[in-house]
C-alpha cells in the first residue's frame, strides 16, 4: 500500500512554538511547529487523561499538555516520566519551497496506549 | 570574625614593590589593576600609560612572546625611567600570559634597589635539553646571583628541573639544604627558604620557568596558592581544586582528605578563573586573614587555563 | 576512667585517639607507644617531604601540645618488647604499663629483597621519616647515582624525590610495566614515559641479583649481569604486617593479626587496627579504611554500635605533573565491558570497566579532574547504561554542560544598580563587602541598605558577597526558577530590569538558559516579567501562555472550556440575564452555574464556538470576565448605604469602581477582591488578596488573605477616610505587587517574603512613592485594558486558534 499524504496548509498556518488542529477520521489530530521550524504530528490526546496536546506550550521539540502538565516528545510521541506512556505519531512533510505541509494518516507510527 | 580586622603588622618588607596588569585593548596594552604600595605619583602615571606591541617592557614581552627581565632604566627601552627613578624603582620583570598564541595579559613587577632587600625571580629557559638562566633580579644576593648564573638544570632537577619536567607550579618548601646544588649551599647562606616555580606558557615550542624565591626578611609573598583548574565541556574553567599552599599566619592550607575548592567568580582566585586573566588586589585585608593585597596569576598549558596560583601580601 | 594502652603511633592509632577524645575525653588515660621517636604524623605525606614540596611540621598530625591537652603519656623511641595478656600488662623496654584495654597498630615493615649485599650501608628502605632524611643526606652529597628497586607507588613517589633533590635515578622494575598492581599497559607506559621525561631511567623486566659493595654500596647487579653504579639504594618492594609481637602474645594471626567488624582480636580486651590487620582475608596498605577502621575501633571503645566493611579503593600518585588516578577492579574479563579513551596529543589515557551495567573499574592517565566522580559511580554501584555514550568523557559532559550563574553577575557594571528599593549599586556593595569585611546578609543590609527593604534583591546580594568573599560565603541556597536555569525568580526579574532585557529570545541568551526555548515553567513567568516591566514595550507572546490565557476562556476536563462574563462588583441586569440565557440556548450548552465571585459561569462550550458565544455577549455589553487568568478576577460586594440596614459606605459602588479601574491588568497570580459595607463582612472582604471593610471613619484596607489551600484572614494596611484614596492605596498595592511578585506566588505569600514593612515604606508611608506606583499602574493599563473577546470574536486576533487548519474526509483518508 503506498503511503497517502494530505496536504493540510502552510508552514505559516501554524504560530511558531505553537499548534493547529486537523479533523480525520482517526480523530483530531495536533500538528506542532517548533522554534526551528519542524514540524510534527501526533494524536491530540494526551496519553495521560486525554487532554488536547495542541493547546499545551511547545518548547524546544516537546509540548507540555494543558491538563496535567504531561511532558510528550513530539518526535516519538513517548510521555517522559515514570509512567511513561505513548501517543501516535503521524509522519508530515515541508516541500522546502513552497513551504506546504503534507500529512500521512496511512502507516501511523507506534501503538496508542492513552490512559483512558 | 571581627568587626574590624587588622593589617599583618609589617615587620618584613616586601621584596617586590610594585606588581602591575596590563591587558590587551585595540592593538595595545593598557592598564588594567596594580598595587604601587605608597608610591602614589607612580601610580597615576601608570594608570595613564598603554604601549604598543614591542613598545616599552610590557610591549617587549608581547612582541618576543617571552619573559623579560630589565635591571637600570636609564637609558634603556623602559618609558617610565624618569618616573621610576623618582619612585626608587630600579629593575623588572615582565611576565606574558598567553593562552596559546593569544596574549591575554602581561603582568610587571617593580623591585628597588637596596643593600637589605634579598631574594630571586628569575627566568629559566631550556637549552639543549638543559635549563639555564636567562636573567634574573636578585636584590642583595650577589653570590647566589654569581651562582645561578653559572648553574644548569638537567630536566627534573632543582625547581627549575622539576617544574620544567613536570609541566605545573611547584612550591618548595626549604631551598638551603638537602640539595646536590652548590646553589642550595649559596641560597641557604643568603637566607632563601621558600621556592615559587611556575611554567611560562608562549607561543612555540620554548619553555619558560619563572621562579620567585623568597628570603625570610624580604619575602616575596607571606602566604601562596596553587590551584589545578577543571574545565566545562566548553572548556570554560568551572572550578579549581587547591593543590598546595602555605600560609605564614595560618601554616599549610592544603589537606588530603577534604579537597579545597572554589568556582569560577568566586572571591579572587575564582575571578581570575572565570575571567583566564591576571589581577592584582589591593583590598583583601579583611578578607584574607590579614593580607592587604594579592596577585593572582592564571597559568595556560597547551591553550587551556590549567592552574591558578596566587601569592598574598 | 580506663586505661588504655596503644602500641603504635602511626595515622590509623592516631585518627582512633583523635576520635576518641572528640567524642568522650574523660573516658581513656592513655599510655601511647612509638618505636619510632615520635608522635603520629601523615606517612603518606613522606614523598612531598623527600621532594620538598612540603616541610616535616607541616605534615605532622599530632603534636606535644596535643598530647599535652589530652594527657597521653608518650613513649615514644621505645620498643614494646611483649604483651601479657595474663596479667594485662604491656612490657616495654623501659618498663611495664597496666592495660584495661590494648590496641595493637604496629603497622607494617617494608619487604627486603633477599639478596646479597642487602646489609651495606647506604641500602635503606622507604617507610618512615628517618628514612626519608636519610635520602635527603644521600642526594646532598655530589655525584650522588640512586638505585629504586620497585617501581610501584612508594618507589616511583622516591625516584621523583630523589631526582628533584639532584641525584641520577635508574628505577628497577620485576614485571612489564610500572605500577601493575595499579595500571593497566597502557597507562604503565604513560607513565613511564612522564617519568624519563624527568629523566629518570626505567628498566623493566629487571631483576636485582646482588647488591655489590666493600663498605659501603657501590653497584647494582641485575640477573642478565647489568651492573648499575649506586651511592644510595632504596628498596620499595612492598610492605608486610608487623605481628611479631601479637603472635608471641598468643593472639590469632594469619597473614596479619586477625579481627573482626569491631575491630577486636581473638582476645576481647585486645584491639588491633591499621596495616597489621587482617579482616575476612583481606589485608590494608592505603589509608582510606584504615581511618574508617579507626572509626569503628573509637566507637566500640566507648560503648556505639559500628562494623567495619571493606569498601572500593582508589589510589593517587603523588609526584606533581603525574596525574593517575585507579580505583576498584579492572582487571578485564567475561562479563566485563570496557570503554577506553586516548588522546595521544594530550598524553591522556582513560579505561572503564562495567560489569552488570555498573562501573567496576577506573584507571585514568592525565587529567584525573573526574577521578572523584569516577570513584563515587563506583562505591555506589549505580547503573550507567542510561550515560553509556558519555560515560567516558567524565562528570561535566553528562547532559549539558553546567552554566554558571555567577557569570552573569560578575558581568554587571559597579554602577548596575542591585537594590531598586534604595539605589544601591553593584559597586556600593562590593565595595563595602572589603572596606569594611562584611561577612553576612544581615551585615550588608546593616551597612549599605541593600536588600534591606522589599527583599527582592536578596538573592543577587547574596552572589556579590560569594563573588567578592569566595569560598568563605556560603549563602542559603538560590532557589532556581526551573531546570532551564539556576536563578532565581527574584535574580531573574531583577536581571531583566537591570539589563535591560525585553523579550524572552533575548533573556534566554543573556541569562544563559540551558534550554533554546525554555519550558512550560519558565516561557509564561518570563511573558508576564517581561509584561510588567515593560508595558507598551513588550509584546505578549501568545505561545507563551497557558491555554486558558491564550484562548481567554476556562479548558475543562473534556477539552471543552467554560465561560464567564464580567458583572461588575457582582450587579447585572434583566438584559445581561437575558443575553446569557440566549447563548446558553443557542449553543446548548449544557451547564449554567453562579460563582463564588458572584457572577454566572457558562460550561461545555466547544472551542470553536467560542467567538460566535463571545459576539453576542458583547453584543449585550458584557466583556470578559478573566476567569481563566493571572489577573483580576472578581470584586465581590455586599449592598452597603445603597440598600443596607448596616452600611456605613457605599460599598457596591466602591467595588464596581475598583473592578472597572483595574480589570484587564495581568498580575503574578489571580487577584481576588471584595468590599464589605461594614465589619459584619457580608462580602468576605477578609480573607481576599485585597479587602475593603467600610466603617463609619472610612475604609480599612485589608490584604494578603486566602481561601483556597491555605486558609488566611488578611493583615490590615492602613485606613484611609474617601474613596479616592481607598482606590489610590488598592492600586498602588497591587502594582507593587506586579513589580516584585514572583510568578504564580499569591498576594499572601509575597507579603510574608518581603514583610510588611517594607510595602509599608513603599505605599502607605510615602504618598509620592504611592503616586508613583498609582500612575505606573495607569500607565500599564492603557495597553492592558482591552476586552480579549472583542478582538478574538471577530477574528481579527488569533482566528488560527480556533479553527482547525484542515480537514480530511472519510473519503480522501480511504484512497
Amino acid at each position: 500500500m503506498t503511503r497517502e499524504w494530505h496536504r493540510i496548509g502552510l508552514l505559516t498556518d501554524i504560530p511558531r512554538r505553537g499548534a493547529r488542529c486537523v479533523t480525520s477520521p482517526f480523530g483530531r489530530i495536533a500538528v506542532f511547529r517548533t522554534a526551528d521550524d519542524e514540524i510534527f504530528a501526533t494524536e491530540d490526546r494526551c496519553p495521560h487523561r486525554g487532554g488536547p496536546l495542541s493547546q499545551g506550550i511547545v518548547h524546544d521539540a516537546s509540548v507540555t499538555c494543558p491538563l496535567h502538565n504531561a511532558v510528550i516528545e513530539l518526535a516519538t510521541g513517548f510521555m517522559q516520566g515514570p509512567e511513561g506512556g505513548r501517543v501516535r505519531v503521524f509522519a508530515t512533510r515541508v516541500d522546502p519551497l513552497t513551504r506546504v505541509i503534507e500529512l500521512s494518516l496511512a502507516e501511523a507510527a507506534g501503538v496508542p496506549e492513552a490512559a483512558e | 570574625m571581627s568587626a574590624v580586622m587588622e593589617t599583618v603588622n609589617e615587620t618584613t618588607r616586601p621584596f617586590i614593590a610594585v606588581t602591575e596588569v596590563w591587558v590587551p585593548k585595540d592593538g595595545r596594552l593598557v592598564w588594567s589593576s596594580g598595587d604601587y604600595g605608597a608610591l602614589a605619583d607612580f601610580a597615576a602615571i601608570s594608570e595613564k600609560q598603554s604601549f604598543a606591541k614591542g613598545e616599552g617592557l610590557p610591549g617587549k614581552a608581547w612582541a618576543e612572546a617571552r619573559p623579560v627581565v630589565l635591571k637600570g632604566f636609564d637609558g634603556s627601552y623602559f618609558l617610565r625611567a624618569e618616573a621610576a627613578r623618582v619612585a626608587g624603582l630600579t629593575s623588572a620583570v615582565a611576565i606574558p600570559v598567553f593562552a596559546g598564541n593569544d596574549l591575554k595579559a602581561v603582568v610587571v613587577v617593580l623591585c628597588g634597589d637596596d643593600a637589605e632587600r634579598t631574594g630571586a625571580i628569575e627566568i629559566w629557559h631550556e637549552e639543549n635539553g638543559l635549563l639555564l638562566l636567562d636573567d634574573g633580579y636578585y636584590g642583595a644576593a650577589r653570590h647566589f646571583e654569581w651562582v645561578s648564573q653559572h648553574t644548569h638544570f638537567p630536566r627534573g632537577q632543582g625547581l627549575p628541573g622539576g617544574v620544567w619536567a613536570a609541566n605545573a607550579p611547584m612550591l618548595l618548601r626549604d631551598l638551603g639544604s638537602g640539595y646536590r646544588f652548590i646553589r642550595a649551599d649559596s641560597a641557604g647562606r643568603a637566607g632563601l627558604t621558600t621556592g615559587l616555580g611556575l611554567p611560562i606558557a608562549v607561543p612555540g615550542r620554548r619553555t619558560y620557568v619563572l621562579t620567585l624565591l623568597s628570603a625570610r626578611g624580604t619575602p616575596i609573598a607571606r602566604r601562596f596558592e596553587l590551584w589545578n583548574v577543571r574545565s566545562s565541556r566548553s572548556g570554560a574553567a568551572t572550578e579549581a581544586v587547591l593543590a598546595d599552599g602555605i600560609c605564614q599566619r595560618e601554616g599549610p592550607l592544603w589537606d588530603d582528605e577534604h579537597e579545597r575548592r572554589v568556582a569560577a567568580w568566586q572571591g579572587a582566585v575564582g575571578e581570575a578563573l572565570g575571567s583566564g586573566l591576571p589581577l592584582v588586589r589591593t583590598d583583601t585585608a579583611l578578607l584574607t586573614a590579614g593580607y592587604a593585597s594579592m596577585v593572582a596569576l592564571p597559568l595556560y598549558r597547551d591553550g587551556v587555563l590549567a592552574h591558578v596560583v596566587a601569592w598574598y601580601y | 576512667m580506663q586505661k588504655l594502652v596503644v602500641i603504635g603511633a602511626g595515622m590509623a592509632s592516631g585518627r582512633v585517639l583523635e576520635t576518641l577524645f572528640e567524642t568522650d575525653p574523660g573516658a581513656f588515660e592513655v599510655t601511647l607507644f612509638n618505636a619510632e621517636p615520635r608522635g603520629n604524623y601523615n606517612r603518606i605525606m613522606l614523598s612531598p617531604v623527600l621532594s620538598g614540596e612540603k616541610s616535616f611540621e607541616e605534615i605532622v598530625t599530632h603534636d606535644d601540645a596535643w598530647y599535652g591537652a589530652n594527657r597521653v603519656v608518650c613513649r615514644f623511641g621505645e620498643k614494646v618488647v611483649a604483651i601479657d595478656r595474663t596479667r594485662k600488662v604491656v612490657v616495654g623496654e623501659n618498663g611495664e604499663v597496666p592495660y584495661d584495654k590494648l590496641i595493637v597498630a604496629t603497622g607494617s615493615v617494608p619487604f627486603i629483597v633477599p639478596v646479597e649485599g642487602r646489609d651495606l650501608p647506604g641500602v635503606i628502605t622507604y617507610r618512615d621519616l628517618d628514612d626519608t632524611n636519610r635520602m635527603i643526606e644521600a642526594s646532598a652529597r655530589a655525584g650522588g647515582r640512586a638505585v629504586v628497586i620497585g617501581g610501584g607507588l612508594l618507589g616511583l613517589e622516591a625516584a621523583a624525590g630523589l631526582r628533584l633533590r639532584g641525584m641520577e635515578v635508574t628505577v628497577l622494575h620485576l614485571t612489564g610495566h610500572l605500577m601493575d598492581r595499579q595500571l593497566d599497559e597502557a597507562a604503565g607506559y604513560l607513565l613511564r614515559r612522564d617519568l624519563e621525561k624527568r629523566g629518570i631511567s626505567v628498566m623493566t623486566r629487571a631483576s636485582t641479583e646482588r647488591i655489590l659493595g666493600e663498605n659501603q654500596v657501590e653497584a647494582v647487579e641485575l640477573a642478565d649481569g647489568t651492573r648499575l653504579a649506586a651511592d644510595l639504594v632504596v628498596m620499595a618492594v612492598g610492605i608486610r604486617p608487623s605481628v611479631e609481637l601479637a603472635k608471641a602474645a598468643g593472639l590469632a594471626v594469619n597473614r596479619a593479626i586477625v579481627v573482626d567488624a569491631q575491630m577486636r582480636t581473638s582476645d576481647p580486651d585486645v584491639y588491633a587496627v591499621g596495616e597489621c590487620v587482617e579482616f575476612n582475608g583481606t589485608l590494608f596498605g592505603l589509608v582510606a579504611p584504615l581511618y574508617e577502621q579507626a572509626k569503628i575501633l573509637a566507637g566500640c571503645l566507648l560503648g556505639r554500635p559500628g562494623s567495619f566493611a571493606v569498601k572500593e579503593l582508589s589510589t593517587k600518585l603523588k609526584v606533581t605533573g603525574c596525574d593517575l588516578f585507579s580505583a576498584g577492579d579492572f582487571a578485564a574479563g567475561d562479563g566485563r565491558e570496557e570503554i577506553v579513551l586516548r588522546d595521544p596529543a594530550q598524553g591522556v589515557y582513560r579505561r572503564l570497566v562495567i560489569e552488570d551495567d555498573r562501573l567496576v573499574g577506573a584507571v585514568m592517565y592525565g587529567d584525573t579532574g573526574d577521578a572523584n566522580w569516577f570513584f563515587d559511580l563506583i562505591r555506589e554501584g549505580a547503573p550507567v547504561s542510561a550515560m553509556r555514550e558519555t560515560l567516558i568523557f567524565g562528570q561535566s559532559y553528562q547532559g549539558t554542560a553546567p552554566l554558571d550563574p555567577m557569570a552573569a553577575v560578575a558581568a554587571l557594571p559597579d554602577d548596575a544598580e542591585i537594590c531598586g528599593c534604595n539605589g544601591v549599586c553593584k559597586g556600593k556593595i562590593t565595595g563595602a563587602i572589603t572596606a569594611k569585611g562584611l561577612t553576612s546578609l544581615d551585615e550588608v543590609r546593616a551597612h549599605t541598605k541593600a536588600s534591606a527593604s522589599c527583599g527582592t534583591c536578596t538573592g543577587l546580594v547574596e552572589q556579590l558577597m560569594a563573588m567578592t568573599l569566595g569560598a568563605a560565603y556560603n549563602p542559603a541556597a538560590v532557589k532556581p526558577m526551573c531546570p532551564c536555569t539556576d536563578l532565581s525568580h527574584g535574580d531573574v526579574r531583577r536581571l531583566i530590569v537591570a539589563k535591560e532585557l525585553k523579550s524572552i529570545p533575548e533573556v534566554m541568551q543573556e541569562l544563559e538558559w540551558k534550554t533554546s526555548c525554555g519550558c512550560a515553567k519558565c516561557r509564561p513567568a518570563l511573558n508576564y516579567y517581561l509584561l510588567a516591566d515593560w508595558p507598551g514595550e513588550y509584546a505578549d507572546d501568545d505561545q507563551s501562555r497557558f491555554i486558558n490565557e491564550r484562548v481567554h476562556a476556562n479548558i475543562q476536563k473534556d477539552g471543552t472550556y467554560s465561560v464567564v462574563p464580567r458583572m461588575w462588583g457582582g450587579l447585572t441586569s434583566a438584559s445581561e440575564l437575558r443575553a446569557i440565557a440566549d447563548v446558553v440556548d443557542k449553543f446548548s450548552i449544557p451547564t449554567v452555574k453562579c460563582t463564588g465571585g458572584q457572577r454566572i459561569d457558562m460550561l461545555g462550550v466547544k472551542k470553536e464556538d467560542l467567538p460566535a458565544v463571545w459576539a453576542d455577549l458583547n453584543a449585550a455589553g458584557m466583556v470578559s470576565g478573566a476567569a481563566y487568568g493571572k489577573a483580576l478576577r472578581t470584586v465581590k460586594t455586599c449592598v452597603g448605604t445603597d440598600w443596607c440596614r448596616f452600611g456605613t459606605q457605599d460599598s457596591t459602588g466602591l467595588g464596581v469602581k475598583i473592578e472597572r479601574f483595574m480589570w484587564g491588568s495581568w498580575t503574578p497570580a489571580k487577584v481576588k477582591m471584595a468590599v464589605s459595607g461594614c465589619p459584619r463582612n457580608c462580602a468576605e472582604a477578609t480573607c481576599k488578596d485585597v479587602g475593603v471593610i467600610c466603617t463609619d471613619a472610612g475604609y480599612e484596607i485589608h490584604f494578603a488573605g486566602a481561601a483556597g489551600l491555605d486558609i488566611k484572614g488578611t493583615e490590615v494596611l492602613t485606613q484611609v477616610k474617601t474613596e479616592e484614596e481607598a482606590l489610590e492605596m488598592i492600586v498602588a498595592l497591587v502594582q507593587l505587587y506586579r513589580e516584585q511578585g514572583h510568578y504564580l506566588e499569591r498576594i499572601y505569600k509575597w507579603l510574608k517574603r518581603v514583610g510588611m514593612e517594607s510595602i509599608r515604606a513603599a505605599i502607605v508611608e510615602d504618598a509620592e512613592k504611592r503616586r508613583h506606583y498609582f500612575e505606573r499602574f495607569a500607565y500599564s493599563q492603557r495597553f492592558a485594558q482591552r476586552d480579549p473577546w472583542a478582538d478574538r470574536a471577530s477574528g481579527g486576533v488569533a482566528p488560527h486558534e480556533f479553527r482547525p487548519m484542515a480537514e480530511i474526509s472519510y473519503r480522501e483518508a480511504a484512497e
